[in-house]
């Protein structure tokens, strides 16, 4: 499967990465050798196989417990003020 | 003081006390020419000396995955193996290098440099759990902690020849392992010998209330059948994984059949068509889940925050696209690509019927062999450098060990001898669903034949 650099575009803006116009180029190519190998399991007859995931998640029983204090999370955050994490503001000028 | 560090823990410990191991193993850590350790504590409480691989949260060191992206963080918890292995007198002596967010297979990706080979410091230690493993070759530390998503911990293990252990999916919590692909992802141990990576596996399995995927399946007693030898037990040699082997590699491989046969063991050819596409599948499933997981590195709550951020979406794209590295940002695009409208039934969907597929030949080829076994890797460690240019030559490292990941049980590499060239090379024995205790089995009477533990490195 051949990668455009419009596809890298796109797919970036959904991963939320920042690349430089050479990272897109670099990464259309990559991306590119990587799938033609993958698409070796196109070959694959998969009849009878067309599970996806397997088993199932047990569920813990829904009662309120102690959880890491604001304090300990506080610690770890890049900018923290009262309480909250700060953030820029969501909407540009 | 260093001769303590070469015997396993028990005679170690008959030896001296605690303290004095402890000690020796600080000592070796502070002396470490390899990069095999990104933390070192202060100091250490009295017990056995074990290393953690830095994407194993820790309260006492720094837990960076390698990253830029996390190079600040301490975790407010200790993961539960941790927890478990503190608890059981164990002394967490160091975090250990690897290949950023476990991504690669040779601890060159990790933005602290890469991890060398004990045996020969010119190649790879292997990955992504190449800290781990240098750090127990070289005679650091008696045993580590690693991960494992697609042969992170065997395949290290095999470039250092030490003994490396995947639990089966589920066998030990992952509460506090950093996620990479949560359907693949499991805790394992790197050790010199067998009985030390059984011990070590009673101490951390279990159910955890804090993991819904650990398993409520019993905690075996893994040393039990250490001694029972293989009389009987059914080998079977995986056809599509050896058939095009060569060399030292092949000759290697024929040999430790041959101490398979001479303890009565019957070897025979076993069948497990689907092998062949397990590196195609993994990276579309491990990607796909990674891409997901590692959402969760946002500049908002820990981590890299980029000086460049005017707006919130800002802050999202430079903190993330400044943090990771390349190779993490190649998995993530992967695996948003495979997830993404358009590729999903494509991509995605048929790799995880390939991989179905795939866990179906493994149970039909476990309903004739006790085990499967292979050569951990297909050749012994290569030089640095040597694959970074090339994404997809480095993956195909990872093409023995990656399908027990995909199919969830459990494996185990054993030093098995020696290149021309003097690097270690390894036996993988697979076996069904929480069959540790007969792994440890086989693996113990290979090693007591074989005694290749024993031979250390120079440097």
């Amino acid at each position: 499967m051949k990668v455009s650099r419009e596809e890298v575009q796109r797919i970036a803006a959904l991963a939320h990465l920042a690349f430089d116009d050479a990272g897109l180029d670099r990464m259309a190519g990559e991306l590119t050798k990587i799938l033609s190998y993958i698409d070796q399991l196109s070959e694959v007859d998969v009849r009878g196989f067309e599970e996806h995931g397997q088993g199932t998640t047990p569920m813990r029983d829904d009662v309120p417990r102690p959880s890491i204090d604001t304090e300990s999370v506080a610690r770890n955050a890049p900018a923290w003020s009262d309480g909250h994490f700060v953030v820029p503001k969501v909407i540009g000028d | 003081m260093t001769e303590l560090l070469d015997l396993p823990w028990p005679e170690a410990r008959a030896q001296a006390s605690p303290r004095e191991i402890v000690e020796a193993s600080l000592a070796a850590i502070r002396n470490d020419r390899l990069n095999a350790f990104l933390h070192v504590p202060p100091s250490a409480p009295d017990g056995q000396p074990v290393a953690i691989k830095d994407n194993i949260v820790t309260t006492d060191m720094p837990t960076t995955c390698a990253s830029r992206i996390l190079s600040n963080f301490v975790s407010p918890f200790d993961a539960t193996a941790v927890a478990r292995l503190r608890a059981a007198g164990a002394s967490i002596v160091g975090k250990t290098n690897l290949d950023e967010f476990a991504m690669g297979s040779s601890t060159e990706h990790s933005a602290f440099g890469p991890t060398r080979n004990p045996w020969d410091p010119t190649r790879v230690a292997g990955g992504s759990s190449g800290g781990s493993a240098a750090a127990v070759a070289a005679r650091m530390v008696p045993a580590a902690l690693g991960s494992e998503t697609g042969g992170s911990v065997r395949q290290p293990a095999a470039f250092c020849g030490v003994v490396g252990l995947k639990p089966t999916y589920g066998r030990v919590s992952r509460w506090g392992l950093v996620a990479f692909a949560s359907g693949l992802d499991q805790i394992g141990i790197v050790t010199k010998t067998v009985p030390e990576c059984a011990d070590l596996l009673g101490v951390i399995a279990g159910l955890d209330a804090h993991d819904s995927t650990a398993s409520a399946h019993a905690v075996d007693d893994y040393a039990a059948d250490l001694g029972e030898g293989v009389r009987g037990l059914r080998f079977g040699v995986i056809r599509e994984a050896v058939e095009k082997l060569e060399g030292e590699v092949r000759a290697n491989f024929e040999e430790a059949l041959n101490v398979l046969r001479g303890g009565g063991a019957i070897v025979e050819e076993a069948s497990v068509p689907m092998i062949g596409y397990a590196i195609a599948v993994y990276y579309i499933v491990a990607n796909a889940e990674a891409s997901a997981n590692l959402a969760r590195f946002d500049g908002v709550r820990y981590g890299h925050r980029s000086a460049h951020s005017p707006t919130l979406e800002d802050l999202y794209f430079h903190s993330r696209g400044e943090g990771f590295g390349a190779e993490v940002k190649r998995r993530i695009m992967l695996g948003t690509f495979a997830l993404s409208s358009g590729y999903y039934d494509a991509y995605y969907g048929r790799a995880q019927s390939v991989r179905a597929k795939m866990r179906h030949d493994f149970g039909e080829a476990f309903r004739k062999f006790d085990y499967l076994v292979t050569p951990t890797t297909p050749e012994p460690a290569f030089p640095i450098g040597a694959k970074t240019a090339d994404p997809l030559s480095m993956y195909l490292s990872d093409v023995f060990t990656a399908p027990a990941n995909l199919v969830g049980i459990p494996a185990l590499a054993v030093p098995s001898g020696f290149s021309r060239e003097g690097l270690p090379l390894s036996l993988q024995i697979m076996g069904p669903h929480f069959s540790e205790r007969a792994l440890f089995r086989a693996g113990g009477y290979f090693e007591n034949e074989t005694g290749w533990w024993r031979r250390k490195p120079e440097t």
